[in-house]
């Protein structure tokens, strides 16, 4: 099952993962462009807030779109720096980390969402809904991967 | 859980590094199951006792609770 081989304990293809980085890089940098054109071309009614929206998104994903090409050429094209980091990202310890980060970081989220949620209940109702609607999506996908990872395992 | 992975590591004479390029980590996480920070799951623990010619059970010291 696809969700499996997102957390496989086995040794990873390196090389078709850092093309599969390239491509996506790519992709992230188009959208960097079609929010910037959005901007330049579509916004002149928009408010000026909205602009400077598409000003940040589109600065920010051609950038990080940017780095990850660069980046994972680099590794192609250095056999050393590739083995290094393919180690990196294989170590089984280093793995670990990064699952538990994200766990503890969800934790902090629905905390977070909670502590919005109640002090914007004072302050205007919609953003409490919307942050009362996150939330539900949010519990809604823990237990709808909980019950996909549950039959996959 | 105890290891002997410094004990044997030390016998041998190798540095962490090449442990850690031989069974596939980094030295790092050398350094984290030496001082015990860390518990290697069964695959890393079969890698290193293939790599110190020895059983898992003669390397990682299982303790019950």
């Amino acid at each position: 099952m696809w969700l499996n081989r997102l957390f496989s304990d086995g040794p990873i293809d390196f090389e078709k993962r850092c093309r599969t980085r390239i491509l996506v890089g790519k992709g992230v940098i188009l959208l960097g462009l079609l929010s910037l054109a959005v901007m330049a071309f579509g916004g002149k009614g928009a408010e000026e807030a909205a602009s400077t929206f598409y000003m940040g998104t589109g600065i920010g994903l051609m950038t990080g779109g940017i780095i990850s090409v660069m980046r994972n050429r680099r590794y192609l094209a250095d056999p050393n720096r590739k083995r290094e980091r393919a180690i990196a990202e294989s170590d089984e310890r280093n793995r670990l980390l990064g699952l538990r980060c994200w766990a503890l970081a969800g934790y902090s989220m629905f905390l977070v969402l909670y502590v919005g949620i109640l002090i914007s209940g004072f302050l205007n109702g919609t953003v409490a809904k919307v942050l009362l609607a996150v939330v539900a999506v949010y519990a809604l996908l823990l237990g709808l991967f909980r019950f996909l990872l549950g039959k996959s395992m | 859980m105890k290891n002997r992975i410094q004990e044997l590591r030390k016998e041998k004479k190798i540095r962490q590094e090449d442990l850690a390029e031989a069974v596939g980590v980094t030295r790092q996480t050398i350094i984290s199951l030496e001082n015990g920070k860390y518990n290697a799951s069964l695959q890393l623990a079969h890698r290193i006792a293939k790599y110190f010619d020895r059983t898992i059970e003669d390397i990682f010291l299982f303790e019950e609770e």
